[in-house]
Formats: structure tokens, C-alpha cells, sequence
């Protein structure tokens, strides 16, 4: 596990967003990534984030991770963080089909709506690959999704944590290989700095009203 | 001579049929201005003009309903009557209805612009004559500057020169208050506009200000601006474009939408000569927001009920803001109504039904029974939920009217997004579950939290009969598990939507403490517009006018062998350049390819010229690495000749002191070509201040 403590510094600042249908395990995917843990966890609602320290390629990069929730009453909450994101992760249960129907259906479109940044790296993640008894979407269909769309591609599992690092690594790693996206990473450590805001540490826990 | 330009007026106001009505309104709005005008004389010539400009209208107009809206219209508000206001509010929606119903039907005569030779013959006049003398911008003029295919280059120069002299500028209240001296300016700094005002108006330039606000030109071009069922500033368009090529560009370079009110705005400041101008007619068009927003009368050339597009500039995006909030404060108000006239209704069922019971079911008031046997009225319920059905009562589940989402613009999002990350607050969405959990409640009396979870989050529900898993979970009563179950993380102990199902209350949407109160949110944005910074606002202003002339020069241009190439690339400059955020180096570059592209239309044989002298000194160096090089040998050849006279301005400023470089600004016609072209790629000045930068909301 990664250290981290508050005030950390950084060279780039990466917003990255999380969609996809309630209950595909995004809250859980995040969680794993972030603290190396699982948990059932309760539906997100609204909007969530987690924040995580990372170093790629002599690196120091921050990691701002919006998790939203799925249900299309909560939309118009989470419409909002689709702007300036340099990363969107599309989610999808390989146990169910609807799940990864969804993602042409509706958050395809959701991100061509909301979306801001014509350079921003798009993921398809397929969850839940511990589940193989009960998979209906086979990798292949994965792939040629992402081929189509023109994105990239993984399978994991959140509760076994296969390939969750992988995931956002991968992710992160494009996103560093696009100079557009690594001008807007730099200039949010610029507004950060000159705003004085200490960064928040990682694995924030959520309160609410 | 004089009856010569009575007869133009009278004409003019003709043609604009609700000028005067509004002129009159205006001048109501500005006691100190009226002030001004007994002293000239003023309002006697105007008040006996007002019976001229109605009966013309009367004469000409067949339909009931179009005579009164314009009744309406017409009738001068009284000021300071609280009850006066309130019928004129009244009136006001009526008249809206009215006009809407109008509309529906198809009316073709409103539509028609009055015309005729004489008024075009005096437009020309006129508008060599406010060439010569450089005369404030009129309705007649800009009308006429419309029979040119693109606006005029000279108006979009005139908003590249606010927008570099605006960013030297500290607010807009500096800029109107600049010739007073810079001390007196500092001190006006943290005044509020209101003070301004009232300080400009008794000072010298009190009597130039109150010139400006009350001129019959200025009264005009407000009252065009915002006329919704006027067609001024309107261009011709190609009809066979592309919609996608239309819509794309102004969205690429982050302006608005063509003959949106944006760009019309554009047009009217590009077309006064110096800065302190503009930013009055700014400060005038902001008082007329604030007084639709008080009526609420929608803003014309802004949809009425779309969520800001983000890809469209800020102004664009709070304008749209505004228009939403009507939309749903009409809304509300009439779902508010709806909900009262059902209410009374059931109470009056009430009494009927205790003489018989058996007939207790009306048809527009919607009842759910309980397993008590027990009739409950249903509130706030929109729909029937498909065949859903409440598990313990087995009546119908419906739909509840919800409150709707934030309207958030861009700088709204940042900020809210900042605020979470720095508190961890995620409070808007409980708020939201929250609100829908009691809308529910209300619409469906006897229902459980398994019934909204179906309703709000399907897949947390599963039915026995398509479950095929194991039941780890203990049967909480034989009903529930007869039909299915939650999901197992729904059903976690401490899960926060149980918590908040057992506090939730039943109250329909319209009876709930706004999520998003509309108020504030305008309130926010006008007090945004006051404080805006010049350099914001020109920046966005000569954007979205950059935008308007290359979307209407596409479909002239694209098909044409010899300048189609010439037009793609500057269209691929300009939208690189806008994508970039420093663009106040950027805009003497974009306003030479903008002359380009407009010389390829009027002077399409000095355009050739010029590509083909670009042509031959490109073979002689070889094939240019990049559409900008190119771009950079046309603009260079162009520049020759005031290449000397460049360096010898440039070295004239540095000898100068700070005010007097300003003032060359407007003095001196060759400091309008002062900069070079900014090379791409050229390191940028840390001092110029970034069109991208936030401004705080109120």
C-alpha cells in the first residue's frame, strides 16, 4: 500500500470518474483500489470520491476519483462531474447483461452529453470475473465494444482484486501519454497551490447529512 | 428636414412596433433620467408620439387576441403601487399565454418585418452618415450592416481592442468610471454598481452617462435585443447545411449558438467605438435581465428550458440558466395550483361521501386504500409506475412529481466540486434521496421502503420468481418474502437508506424546501454579470461572434475549388486558438484570419491574388511544415508594409507613460494592427490575465 499523508506534494492532478448501472460494483472496484479492501457495500448516493497518491513513470501523481451512483433518479446530480474529467471508467457486471446493454444505450451517450474534454481516456471494465459460474458476457464481447467505441479494455474482480491496480494503471498511463490531459493535470497543481488548499488524504470517508 | 427625419422615426418606431411602450418604461424605470428629460422638454415630444405609435398598430391588426397583447403590452406600468405591480404581473402572464396561444396558431402577419424602399434608402444614409461621423450604433444601422453575408471585421477588431484593453482594466466599474482620473476609480472600486451609478450621475460625466442611458439609439437597441418576436440582427443561412457542421463550431471554440442572444449582443458592443461605452451598454443590458427576471418574461434567443450546455461559453450558459428557472417557477406554480384545486376537491368529496360511501371515487382525484380498508388521498402523484404494484396493499404504485436537479454553469461545477473535495461532504445527494423518498411516501399512502427501492433502484430488488439463489436472509414476514427480497447490500445493517426512509415524512415535491432555489440562483448570476470583468466579458462576446461568422461562411466557402482548402485551415486555427485559454494574445491573430475569410467573400479576387502570391513563395521554401505556417506567410506578406511602422509604435510606447499607450489605443489607427500575429507555440507573458479565470459568485 501506498503512503500517503496529507499536504503531500504532487506534480499532476488527474480527475477521473467512475458510471455505469447501479450495482455493478463501482463503490466496491474504488474501495479495492484505493484501500485494498472489499466490502458489500451500501448503494452510493449521489456522488462520492476517494483521492489516492500514486507514482508512475518518475512520476507524483494525485488521484481525484468520483464515484456515482447509478440510478437514472440520481443523474442529474451526477451529470455534473462528467466536465474537465481526464479519465471515465464505464462499468459493467459480467453476470448481467442489461448492464453491459446500458452502456450504448445510455452511458455512451451520457458521456458524449456531459463530457468536456475531447481528449478524456475512456475504460470498459468488465466486474465480477470471480463469478465465472454465472458470467452472460464473454470477454470477446468486451473487447469488441471497446475496439468499437474506441477505448480500452479489462476484466477484474473487485473481491478478489484481480486486475483492479491494473485497471486504473493502465488508465493513468494513457492519460499521461496525452499532452492536453497532462497541461490540464499540471495547471490543476497550479490553481491548487495558488489557492492554498492542502490536499485531502486518501481513502476519505464519506459523511452526510 | 426635420419632417424628413420626424417621418424616419415615426417609421422606425412603426417598425418596431413596441418600441415606444417600451421607451416609455425605460424612462419610468430612471427617475433621474425623466428628471433630465422635463428639464429638456422632453417627455411633451415623447407623450405625443405615444397615440401616434399605438393607432397605426390598432389599425393594422385584425385578431382579438393579438390586440390584446398588445394592450398589454402598451400599458405603462405603475410604479410603486404594490397591488399595481402585482395586476401588472398578472396581466404579463396572461398576455404571455395569449401570445403562446398566438403563436400555436400560426400567425404570419406578426412575423413580417415592416419594409419598404424609403426605410432602406434611409438606412443607407444613415449609415454613411454614422460612418462619417462616427455616430453611436442604431437599429437602422446594424440592420442594415445585416445585407453583408458575415458581420463586419471592424466589429469584431472593436471587441479584440475591449478585450486586451479590458484585461488591463481592474472591473467594469473602472472602465466606467475611467475618465474621472484614476484616483477618484480606486476609490469606486469596492463601491456596488448601484453607487457607481449614483456617483457617475452627479459628477461631470453625469451629464454624458444619463446622454447615454436615455439615447433614443441606445432605448432602441435594448428594446430590439430583447423583442422576441423580432427578427433583428437575423442573417441569412444556408438551409441545406449540416446541422452537426452548424452546431459544432460555436461549441468547439466555447462561443453560442448563431442568432442566440449572445451573439446578438456581440454585434450591438462590437459596434461602438470606445470602451466605456460598451461597458454601459453592458450595465444597460443587465438592468433589462433584471427587470424580465422580475417579470418573469423569457430572454429571447435562448432556449426556455435547457440545462447549460458546457460546451457553450459561460454567458451563454447563465443565460440559459435564467430562462430555466422560469420555466420552473411557472411550473411550480401551476403544479402548486393543481394540487390545491385537488385538495379542496377531496374535502368537498368528503362531505358527499359521508351520505354515500360507496360512491367516495372521483375521477380527477386519485385515492390509494389501505389494508385497513381505509381511503387515503394520493399527492403529488404523476403516473401510474408501469404494472408496479404497493406489496402490502396491492394498489397501483405511482410516479411522484420530483423536484428537479441543480442548474449548475461551469464555474458552479468547479466550485462544488472543490467544496466536496475539501470537506467531503456529499450531502446533495442524501438531500435528493430524501426529497424523493417523502415525494413517494406522498403518492402512495401504505407503501414500505422495499416499494420505493423498486420504484428508485430496480436492481436492488429481485423477485422469487426469477431468483435462483440461495436465501441467506431470514424471512421478515411471509408477504415480503412471498414476492422477493432486497439486495443483500441493501440490506446491511446501518444502510443509510433505511435511515433515511424512517425520517422521511409524506410531502409531494411542490410542498417540500427547494432543493435548487431559483431566486438565488439568478440573483447569483445577475450579481455575477455586474461584476463581471471586461476582459471576461468581450473575450466570451468576440468568440462567440467569431464563431457566427465562420458557421455562416461554411457552407459559401466548403464548396468552392479555389479558397475551400484556405477556409479549412483558418477554421482549424481558430479552433485550436479558442481551446487554449490564453486568448487574449490570440485574438489579433484570429481577427486577421477572420479578415481573410472575409475577403475570400467580398473580395474573392484579391483573395485569389493573395493565394497565389502565398503559392509562389511557398514552392520556393518548400512545402510549409504546418497549416499555421502557412497561415503565418499569408498574414506575414500582408503585413509587410506595416512592419516599419509596427516597430516604430512599439518604440513610441515604451517612451510613453502607462495612460498615455492606453489612451493610443483609440487615438491612433495603427496601433490597431500594433501586435504581431502571435506565433503558436511562443512562450506567454505571465502578467495577462487568463480568459479562463474564475469569477466569484455572490
Amino acid at each position: 500500500m501506498d503512503s500517503s499523508s496529507e499536504h503531500q506534494e504532487f506534480d499532476y492532478l488527474f480527475k477521473l470518474l467512475m458510471i455505469g448501472d447501479s450495482g455493478v460494483g463501482k463503490s466496491s472496484l474504488l474501495l479495492s483500489f484505493t484501500s485494498d479492501a472489499f466490502e458489500d457495500l451500501s448503494p452510493t448516493i449521489g456522488v462520492d470520491f476517494k483521492v489516492k497518491y500514486v507514482t508512475m513513470g518518475g512520476k507524483k501523481l494525485k488521484l481525484a476519483i468520483w464515484d456515482t451512483a447509478g440510478q437514472e433518479r440520481f443523474r442529474t446530480l451526477t451529470n455534473s462531474y462528467y466536465r474537465g474529467a481526464q479519465g471515465i471508467i464505464m462499468v459493467y457486471d459480467v453476470t448481467r447483461r442489461d448492464t453491459f446493454t446500458n452502456l450504448s444505450e445510455i452511458w455512451a451517450k451520457e458521456i458524449d452529453l456531459y463530457s468536456t474534454n475531447q481528449d478524456c481516456i475512456k475504460m470498459l471494465v468488465g466486474n465480477k470475473v470471480d463469478k465465472e459460474g454465472d458470467r452472460v458476457v464473454t470477454k470477446k464481447e468486451g473487447i469488441d465494444f471497446a475496439r468499437e467505441y474506441g477505448c480500452l479494455f479489462i476484466e477484474c474482480s473487485a473481491k478478489t482484486r484481480v486486475n483492479v491496480q491494473q485497471c486504473f494503471e493502465e488508465l493513468v498511463l494513457k492519460i499521461l501519454d496525452t499532452p492536453s490531459l497532462i497541461a490540464e493535470g499540471s495547471k490543476g497543481v497550479k490553481k491548487n497551490i495558488f489557492k492554498e488548499r492542502p490536499p485531502q488524504s486518501d481513502a476519505s470517508t464519506s459523511s452526510c447529512c | 428636414m426635420e419632417e424628413e427625419q420626424q417621418t424616419f422615426v415615426s417609421k422606425a418606431r412603426t417598425a418596431f412596433h413596441s418600441a415606444a411602450a417600451k421607451a416609455e418604461r425605460v424612462l419610468l424605470d430612471f427617475k433621474s433620467d425623466r428628471e433630465d428629460h422635463d428639464k429638456q422638454s422632453s417627455p411633451n415630444t415623447f407623450t405625443g408620439q405615444q397615440p401616434e405609435a399605438e393607432s397605426p398598430h390598432t389599425d393594422e391588426n385584425d385578431s382579438k387576441l393579438h390586440s390584446e397583447s398588445k394592450h398589454i403590452k402598451w400599458r405603462p406600468p405603475h410604479l410603486g403601487i404594490k397591488q399595481d405591480w402585482q395586476d401588472k404581473i398578472k396581466n404579463i402572464r396572461r398576455g404571455r399565454k395569449e401570445v403562446e396561444d398566438t403563436d400555436k396558431v400560426g400567425d404570419a402577419s406578426m412575423a413580417i418585418p415592416f419594409y419598404d424602399d424609403n426605410l432602406y434608402l434611409l438606412n443607407v444614409k444613415n449609415d454613411l452618415e454614422a460612418k462619417a461621423s462616427e455616430a453611436m450604433p442604431s437599429v437602422e444601422g446594424l440592420t442594415a450592416a445585416t445585407k453583408d453575408p458575415i458581420p463586419p471585421s471592424s466589429v469584431l477588431k472593436q471587441l479584440a481592442i475591449a478585450v486586451e484593453a479590458g484585461s488591463k482594466a481592474k472591473s467594469m466599474k473602472d472602465v466606467i468610471a475611467s475618465p474621472g482620473g484614476s484616483s477618484p476609480a480606486r476609490e469606486r472600486a469596492g463601491l456596488s454598481l448601484s453607487a457607481v451609478k449614483a456617483l457617475v450621475l452627479r459628477e461631470k460625466e453625469d451629464k454624458l452617462t444619463s446622454e447615454f442611458t436615455s439615447n433614443e439609439k441606445v432605448v432602441q437597441l435594448i428594446n430590439s435585443l430583447f423583442d422576441p418576436e423580432g427578427d433583428f440582427l437575423r442573417r441569412k443561412i444556408d438551409s441545406n447545411l449540416e446541422e452537426t457542421a452548424m452546431t459544432s463550431l460555436p461549441r468547439d471554440i466555447h462561443g453560442a449558438p448563431p442568432e442566440s442572444l449572445v451573439v446578438k449582443l456581440a454585434e450591438i458592443l462590437g459596434n461602438y467605438k470606445t470602451l466605456r461605452k460598451m461597458a454601459l451598454f453592458w450595465c444597460r443590458v443587465v438592468a433589462e435581465l433584471r427587470k424580465l427576471w422580475f417579470e418573469e418574461q423569457y430572454l429571447p434567443g435562448v432556449p426556455q428550458d435547457e440545462i447549460p450546455d458546457l460546451k457553450s461559453c459561460l454567458l451563454y450558459q447563465q443565460f440559459q440558466v435564467i430562462n430555466c428557472c422560469i420555466s420552473r417557477k411557472r411550473f411550480r406554480i401551476i403544479a402548486t395550483e393543481s394540487l390545491d384545486s385537488m385538495m379542496m376537491q377531496a374535502n368537498s368529496d368528503i362531505k358527499e361521501s359521508t351520505d354515500c360511501s360507496a360512491e367516495a371515487s372521483a375521477s380527477p382525484v386519485l385515492y390509494a386504500r389501505l389494508n385497513s380498508g381505509e381511503l387515503v388521498l394520493r399527492l403529488g402523484a404523476d403516473h401510474p409506475a408501469g404494472d408496479m404494484t404497493l406489496l402490502e396493499t396491492g394498489e397501483p404504485v405511482y410516479s411522484p412529481i420530483t423536484q428537479e436537479g441543480p442548474l449548475l454553469t461551469e464555474d458552479l461545477i468547479r466550485e462544488t466540486e472543490e467544496f466536496v473535495l475539501r470537506t467531503g461532504s456529499v450531502g446533495a445527494g442524501c438531500s435528493q434521496l430524501l426529497s424523493d423518498m417523502q415525494a413517494f411516501k406522498a403518492a402512495n399512502p401504505g407503501c414500505i421502503l422495499e416499494d420505493f427501492v423498486r420504484w428508485h433502484s430496480p436492481p436492488d430488488w429481485t423477485d422469487n420468481e426469477a431468483s435462483t439463489e440461495d436465501s441467506d436472509v431470514f424471512d421478515s414476514g411471509e408477504p415480503l418474502s412471498a414476492r422477493g427480497q432486497l439486495s443483500r447490500r441493501m440490506q446491511k445493517e446501518g444502510n443509510l437508506w433505511r435511515e433515511l426512509w424512517e425520517t422521511s415524512k409524506p410531502v409531494p415535491a411542490v410542498k417540500q424546501a427547494p432543493l435548487f432555489d431559483e431566486d438565488l440562483a439568478v440573483e447569483g448570476i445577475l450579481n455575477a454579470f455586474e461584476e463581471m470583468h471586461p476582459s471576461d466579458l468581450f473575450g466570451q462576446l468576440f468568440v462567440s461572434l467569431l464563431g457566427l461568422g465562420f458557421g455562416i461562411a461554411e457552407p459559401m466557402l466548403s464548396g468552392n475549388s479555389d479558397f475551400s482548402k484556405l477556409f479549412y485551415d483558418c477554421k482549424e486555427y481558430i479552433i485550436t486558438a479558442c481551446q487554449n485559454n490564453k486568448l487574449n494574445e490570440k485574438v489579433d491573430g484570429l481577427v486577421q484570419v477572420y479578415e481573410t475569410v472575409e475577403k475570400m467573400l467580398l473580395n474573392p479576387e484579391e483573395a485569389l491574388k493573395m493565394i497565389k502570391q502565398t503559392e509562389e513563395s511557398t514552392t520556393v521554401t518548400g512545402e510549409p511544415r504546418s497549416p499555421f505556417k502557412r497561415l503565418s506567410l499569408i498574414f506575414g506578406g500582408k503585413d509587410k508594409l506595416l512592419r516599419k511602422s509596427v516597430s516604430k509604435d512599439q518604440t513610441n510606447d515604451e517612451e510613453k507613460s502607462g495612460r498615455q499607450s492606453f489612451s493610443s489605443f483609440f487615438d491612433s489607427k495603427s496601433s490597431l494592427f500594433g501586435k504581431k500575429p502571435p506565433k503558436s507555440g511562443s512562450p506567454s507573458p505571465s502578467e495577462k490575465s487568463s480568459i479562463d479565470t474564475g469569477w466569484p459568485v455572490v
